[in-house]
């Protein structure tokens, strides 16, 4: 077994998991933390993505071992029910989700790439979260919803370019 | 997965001796976006796995007396925000980017990318191009191998299995060489390359010098199209020139059909590939 010490969602947690556990079936299966979904488990649909040591990452191609003195922040530690993220708002407002299995994933990347503080275009967006697929949508809502939460979060104005063309 | 043991050495001369002791039924983990997904496919436990991302040896990225010295844990997004990267071989920033999606970059390291060895890796071609070497540390010491030399075949390197990559390394006749870096996916995102190219050269009198065209995802490894390097080293720069070095590298080639792309296509790729690369270089030669 491999003793796991980590920090997650704030709070220090401890799990001893054999050694060929994913970091996400540990925090599915021995915190509680259903959030981070088990999607395809190679790496290209990323609604497993968590924040580790501010990084996004694909929790499913990370062993839990590798995470130890790490942090994480799974979409449990953004918000509670009664207080939405900014960014879960944005995605509320304007239906960005339909069944919902990607949104954790999509937040969780979203969240990651407006703290890197930088101005963003669509096509960045776009670029950003290429590692987070969702099959209802067609993304268009999602990308609005990034936007939105964007100029709420920095304050700042998105340049004005259609969807379509970005 | 199927069960092994996990180690995680504090230091590179623990994770040599590690990988002695349990050799062969013993592997290395970095980045892990490549060998986790074999780690949950394979029907035979590996026996130990060694995690070697958190190896201080194997980080940073710094000038030495040889060149621009990239450790082979550093990852594709280190790599695109680094500024001696920028400054020294800014190709490399765009064949990271091409590196599956945010979360895979991440994680995924430059030395994992280049041991994985596969034909359609990101990393090579530009590597290739800038005439890159390596230093692989093992229980009798270190060995430095030019990458060409480093690639053997599909999914086999020169490594042994008790040896690890320690870094990369351009050398300093390659720093601030003009060079292009193109891929063919299917998709901009989450993709392998159809045909991945880069191609370098420096302008000296006119003419060109030190060509290279390297080509991925077109031969069991990635190869450099010497043939077509010939036609334009120490030539009048031309772009009708560069336009006939393209179609000849189509010839230096052998891709495979398969679901992703016909050979037809490819040789095609090819040729746009090459003429793209080297016509990027030479915009960058011309500032």
């Amino acid at each position: 077994m491999t003793d796991v010490t980590l920090v997650v969602n704030g709070e220090e947690k401890t799990a001893s998991v054999p050694p060929e556990t994913t970091l996400l079936k540990m925090l599915r299966e021995n915190m509680d933390l259903t959030g981070a979904k088990l999607g395809c488990d190679v790496g290209d649909c990323g609604a497993c993505t968590v924040l580790l040591d501010g990084l996004a990452v694909n929790a499913c191609l990370v062993l839990a071992g590798q995470a130890e003195g790490k942090e994480v922040l799974t979409i449990e530690g953004l918000s509670t029910l009664e207080k939405y993220h900014p960014i879960q708002k944005a995605f509320e407002d304007v239906a960005a989700l339909q069944c919902g299995f990607c949104g954790p994933g999509m937040i969780i990347a979203t969240k990651a790439l407006i703290d890197q503080g930088e101005d963003l275009t669509r096509q960045e967006i776009k670029d950003a979260l290429s590692g987070n697929l969702c099959r209802c949508t067609g993304y268009t809502k999602i990308i609005e919803g990034v936007v939105d939460a964007y100029e709420e979060i920095t304050g700042k104005k998105m340049p004005e370019t259609k969807p379509r063309a970005a | 997965m199927k069960p092994f043991d996990f180690i995680q050495p504090a230091t590179t001369d623990a994770a040599i001796s590690a990988l002695a002791e349990h050799s062969p039924n013993v592997r290395i983990l970095c980045g892990g976006t490549d060998y986790i997904v074999e780690l949950k496919h394979v029907t035979q436990s590996p026996g130990v796995v060694v995690d070697i991302s958190r190896l201080q040896d194997l980080k940073g990225i710094e000038v030495t007396d040889s060149g621009l010295r990239i450790g082979a844990a550093v990852t594709h997004t280190e790599i695109m925000t680094h500024p001696l990267i920028k400054e020294h071989a800014p190709a490399m920033i765009d064949a990271a980017h091409t590196v599956g999606a945010v979360q895979t970059r991440n994680l995924g390291t430059l030395g994992g990318n280049l041991v994985t060895c596969v034909p359609s890796m990101d990393s090579g071609p530009t590597l290739l191009a800038l005439d890159a070497e390596v230093t692989i540390l093992g229980p009798k010491g270190s060995r430095k191998l030019l990458l060409s030399e480093f690639f053997v075949f599909v999914r086999k390197t020169a490594l042994e299995p008790d040896e690890l990559l320690l870094e990369i390394i351009i050398p300093n006749e390659s720093l601030g060489k003009p060079t292009g870096f193109i891929k063919f996916g299917l998709r901009k995102g989450q993709a392998l390359a159809l045909v991945n190219a880069a191609s370098s050269f420096r302008i000296e009198d006119g003419k060109f010098k030190n060509v290279r065209i390297a080509l991925g995802a077109v031969a069991p490894v990635v190869v450099r199209a010497t043939e077509a390097e010939a036609i334009l080293e120490g030539k009048m720069v031309s772009e009708g020139l560069i336009a006939e070095a393209a179609k000849v590298a189509v010839a230096e080639a052998s891709p495979i059909d398969d679901f992703r792309a016909s050979k037809e296509y490819r040789n095609d790729l090819i040729e746009v590939g090459a003429r793209r690369t080297l016509l990027a270089a030479l915009a960058a030669a011309n500032g």
